[in-house]
């Protein structure tokens, strides 16, 4: 029976391998494209269903006609667009080259384990990405310092949150109430008080599943769709809830 | 003066499509790209709507097709998926302003909700508003999307190295 249990290593991989392209978001029909892909490099014929939070592969071995039926959850992996492509890369390059189960494997292991991109450079960049969109909204020189400093605390208590694994919803009031709290301090100076408080949330603004649950939805992979328009919806309206938070306060010197 | 005004929209463009980018850690490759679809795409908006008066829904639709395209085209040589490029490219055109004023207008309906002409016209405020967002940020997405659908079988082999 040596055979057999050498094919399930290759469905569970299989079945990890979709799991975690699907948690660290990428659209579902590039998903199914690649997971068959992969399939076929293994020669295999892989049947997948995909819901918001599992997914359910059939695979058939093609010389064989075994059967193999295997249930996995979708685990929350942070958006990684660096996986997206190296993965995807991956399917094409077992394909191509006709590469073995244990090479597939062992490049899957050394992607999926790279590091992501250095915590503070990101911190530098939010911060100052923030900032020039405080310009194009039209901001001044002195609204822009603000919105810079507002969103540096508030992307870095995202992170102190996100490293306790604390409830990611409570996580974007917070962040969002300490980033448009500081930025209101630009209603002491005689700037553009309201551009730098409408700016200092933005950052947090979930754009990945915003488009992919649109992209979702015209491929007809509805479900998965409306799901992740579902859960964006809901973080946008944690934003405006610690935004309002500040609004309540300052209500009476924005008018 | 026209065109300083056009480059420096560009370049903030470019810095908040980095920035919003590199949240979602994409490959160090593709950052180059992404800051200069997210350029093109924020100055052709900020054309259309300055200089030939355009409203902001059809400029942004046109935009985001600009977006769409140019990561269709600029995908292959660095073998990256469209989605990889076009999302942190669109991320700098999303209408903060109008969204930030949707809100506003909501709290302040609710503070005034005993006087009937501010309330009405908080009201209206907030329908106005949250309408051009929600249009904005719909055909934002639609614009870019649309050529992965039209080219697909080459949006689909994006990520296909050529193998001796």
């Amino acid at each position: 029976m040596t055979t057999k249990t050498f094919s399930m290593d290759q469905v569970k991989f299989v079945a990890e391998y979709a799991a975690h392209l699907m948690g660290c978001g990428i659209h579902t029909s590039r998903v199914i494209r690649n997971t068959k892909r992969l399939g076929d490099a293994l020669n295999f014929d892989v049947n997948i269903s995909v819901f918001q939070k599992s997914i359910i592969l059939t695979i058939q071995k093609n010389e064989t006609q075994q059967i193999f039926s295997e249930v996995i959850e979708i685990p929350a992996l942070p958006i990684s667009f660096e996986h997206n492509s190296e993965l995807s890369g991956l399917s094409w390059e077992a394909v191509d080259r006709k590469l073995s189960f244990e090479e597939i494997k062992a490049k899957y292991e050394k992607i999926v384990s790279a590091p992501r991109m250095n915590q503070w450079l990101v911190l530098l960049l939010v911060g100052l990405a923030n900032a020039s969109f405080c310009r194009l909204f039209g901001g001044d020189w002195l609204s822009m310092l603000i919105v810079c400093i507002a969103t540096f605390a508030g992307f870095y208590t995202r992170l102190f949150l996100q490293a306790r694994k604390i409830n990611h919803y409570i996580i974007f009031i917070v962040s969002a109430f300490i980033a448009s709290m500081l930025s209101s301090t630009a209603l002491l100076f005689n700037t553009t008080s309201d551009i730098a408080l409408a700016t200092s949330v933005l950052y947090l603004i979930p754009g990945v599943p915003l488009i992919n649950g649109v992209i979702d939805i015209i491929e007809g992979h509805t479900l998965t769709g409306i799901s992740r328009l579902t859960n964006a919806f809901l973080l946008i309206i944690c934003i405006a809830i610690g935004l309002s938070f500040t609004l309540f306060l300052f209500t009476n010197r924005l008018v | 003066m026209i065109i300083f005004d056009i480059l420096s929209d560009g370049l903030f463009g470019a810095i908040a499509a980095i920035g919003f980018g590199a949240i979602s850690n994409p490959p160090k490759r593709a950052f180059k790209f992404i800051a200069l679809l997210g350029a093109i795409g924020h100055a052709c908006r900020f054309c259309l709507m300055t200089y030939l008066h355009v409203d902001i829904a059809s400029a942004s639709l046109v935009s985001g097709l600009i977006i769409g395209f140019g990561s269709l085209l600029l995908g292959k040589p660095i073998y990256c998926p469209t989605t990889v490029i076009f999302i942190p490219a669109l991320l700098p055109m999303i209408p903060g302003k109008y969204a930030y004023n949707t809100i506003f207008s909501q709290i302040m309906f609710l503070q005034n909700i005993n006087q009937p002409d501010l309330k009405a016209k908080y009201m209206e405020m907030f329908f106005s508003n949250g309408m051009v967002t929600l249009t904005v940020i719909f055909l934002l997405a639609i614009g870019a999307t649309l050529p992965m659908f039209i080219f697909h079988s080459r949006s689909h082999s994006l990520t296909r190295r050529a193998y001796k």
